[in-house]
């Protein structure tokens, strides 16, 4: 579950899951929604990104998926394959060659956030810079 | 909230004392009014956190148009000292060397008469908005190059670069210190706007406030200008992008603890530092080459709706930068002046301003929000004495993208302006409603309190005729 709170300049992204995979998965649909446009023929791509903790690999993770929106025209709808390990996270992502929105310039590290566990669940706050 | 305290007719502090981990005091810009809304979102919070940084001097600032952004506020300015002063990318922020140039075209609004729609068409045509890969002019491998060491240095007119921040082309980039990535999503975005409260608006000059200067900046009454707004675009955001989490890494090494990671930041003359330093000059060179191309996109279009004599007359009074950092001099100390939507407003004397304008002051322009007056004000003395050389950069949002979509459509905002005599080209009515007037806090009142302040002086309002949203 993920909803968006507005400020004044920029948008934050608050994220509740299950499960720590879960959480990228939302970040995903969160992000498709907020750039998604246009149809095309169907897209796939492997992401791999590193970080020094998980926190800072859900900001790499986004900023992948801004950069293949960017670059690509990828409008992300699922992740095929998710691999989670210490620090790195290895993923398909698949979705459709559209015509996606370029409002993200950044996602920064102001209130950035997640922490949790696999019985309490998983929250997450990413701050984007639009 | 912390303990404001007023220091002058306009101005407010935060004295150092307020939090053991200030280094030195956060002063506002600000009448009561402006004072109350700033205090409604985080902006004096951000600022308090500015004032944290290592090796920040004299105190950190906020102009009246400040907001709450991540990291600093948006209208923010700190100097640090340098060598062993700290460089914070977030201090820039992502949008590397957005700013503002103006065209003033030898036309009057009678002369253009109903030849402004084309006119605007054209522009919309010859200046690709929204946000695309491939639309602008492409440059790569070596072109790319040139264009992050050198600016518009090899396409701009003499003329164009004399009357442009630091001759369009800032000291000490490197090219190598911009990752491949940042080349690639900026390698066709030469001469794009970009979206978001980017744009290229057709104006006529409405007032003028001080002859004198207006004379010296070439501008009269009812004559028509152009006012462009861009950036570094995908190459500015990745070359901050990078060096924000570069810095982030970086910071346990150098014993910085900072109150916000969005902060993150080295001693300047770190290796991390030095190369931000290398490639935030490269970005900004790239987005001075940006607003030439845009330039060169509206005289293209000047010439196909006026004529070739109308775009050879078109002239460029200036281009200043309001994201950026600087190597400046101040009581003969060297300081690094991180500008966050701030203006350098040199007062006039100033050797570092164009030949024709060192009499009266550096130009700075301030663009109201879509639909109202733009100003053009001049840097006075106590820019220097009071902000390290700057004054404000713009209206400042009032109101958060979302709460705007739900004040107005932006079909109903597009007709409303047309109504006005406004036209208007944008690629998206949802985009063109996050950017309604009363998004925005009122640019007039923003530029009074910078006079009052004695940072800088109105010349001349400008009302818009025309824009072409991003």
């Amino acid at each position: 579950m993920f909803r968006w709170v507005d400020h004044t300049s920029e948008l934050e992204l608050e994220i509740e899951a299950a499960s720590e995979a879960a959480v990228f998965a939302e970040a995903l649909a969160a992000l498709a929604g907020l750039v998604g446009d246009g149809d095309g023929p169907p897209m796939a791509r492997e992401v791999e990104v590193a970080a020094e903790d998980h926190a800072l690999l859900l900001v790499e993770w986004l900023s992948e998926l801004v950069y293949l929106s960017e670059l690509e025209e990828l409008v992300p709808e699922r992740i095929a394959a998710l691999e989670l390990s210490e620090g790195r996270l290895r993923a398909t992502v698949e979705g459709y060659r559209g015509r996606p929105r370029h409002l993200v310039k950044a996602v920064t590290l102001h209130r950035l956030e997640l922490s949790g566990d696999d019985d309490a669940g998983w929250r997450a706050r990413v701050v984007l810079d639009v | 909230m912390s303990e404001l305290r007023q220091l002058g007719e306009v101005l407010w502090e935060v004295p150092a004392a307020a939090r053991a981990d200030m280094r030195v005091p956060a002063r506002v810009f600000a009448d009561a009014e402006l004072l109350a809304t700033i205090e409604r979102d985080a902006s004096l919070e951000q600022l308090e956190n500015v004032a944290t940084l290592p090796g920040i001097v004299g105190a950190a600032l906020a102009m009246p148009d400040v907001h709450q952004g991540y990291g600093f506020p948006v209208g923010g300015v700190a100097a640090t000292a340098l060598p062993d002063g700290v460089v914070s990318p977030g201090g820039v922020g992502y949008d590397i060397n957005c700013g503002v140039r103006l065209l003033a075209l030898p036309t009057t609004e009678a002369e253009l008469g109903k030849r402004r729609e084309a006119l605007v068409h054209e522009i919309s045509r010859s200046v690709p908005a929204g946000a695309g890969k491939t639309k602008g002019r492409a440059r790569r491998g070596r072109e790319l190059d040139e264009v992050l060491l050198n600016g518009p240095r090899d396409f701009a007119r003499d003329e164009d670069l004399e009357r442009t921040e630091s001759r369009g082309r800032l000291p000490g980039a490197d090219p190598d210190a911009v990752s491949e990535r940042a080349r690639e999503r900026g390698a066709g975005q030469l001469g794009t706007m970009g979206s978001g409260n980017h744009f290229v608006e057709l104006q006529r000059v409405e007032r003028i406030f001080d002859e004198a200067t207006a004379d010296a900046y070439g501008l009269a009454r009812d004559q028509v200008t152009v006012l462009i707004h861009s950036g570094s675009r995908g190459l500015g955001h990745q070359v901050c992008t990078d060096y924000v989490k570069r810095m982030d890494s970086a910071m346990r090494r150098y014993g910085i603890e900072l109150p916000d990671r969005q902060l993150a930041c080295a001693p300047a003359d770190s290796p991390e530092g030095r190369s931000y330093l290398e490639a935030m000059a490269a970005a900004a060179n790239f987005a001075w080459a940006n607003r030439q191309a845009i330039a060169d996109g509206v005289r293209s279009a000047v010439a196909r709706v006026l004529g070739q004599g109308t775009a050879d007359g078109t002239r460029q009074v200036y281009d200043v930068a309001h994201n950026v950092a600087k190597v400046e001099q101040y009581d003969g100390q060297e300081l690094l002046v991180h500008r966050k939507g701030a203006t350098r407003a040199f007062p006039a004397g100033s050797s570092e301003i164009p030949a024709a304008y060192r009499d009266v002051g550096q130009p700075v322009f301030i663009p109201g929000s879509m639909g109202t007056s733009s100003f053009v004000l001049a840097g006075e003395p106590g820019a220097l004495e009071l902000a390290f050389g700057s004054t404000c950069h713009g209206a400042g949002r009032r109101l958060s993208r979302t709460a705007a979509r739900k004040e107005i459509h932006g079909a109903d905002l597009r007709r409303q302006l047309e109504e006005r005599g406004i036209v208007v080209r944008s690629p998206s009515n949802k985009g063109l409603a996050e950017e309604a007037p009363f998004a925005y806090k009122d640019v007039e009142r923003v530029v009074e309190i910078v006079e009052r302040a004695g940072l800088s002086r109105r010349v001349a309002q400008l009302t818009p005729i025309g824009v072409v949203k991003g």
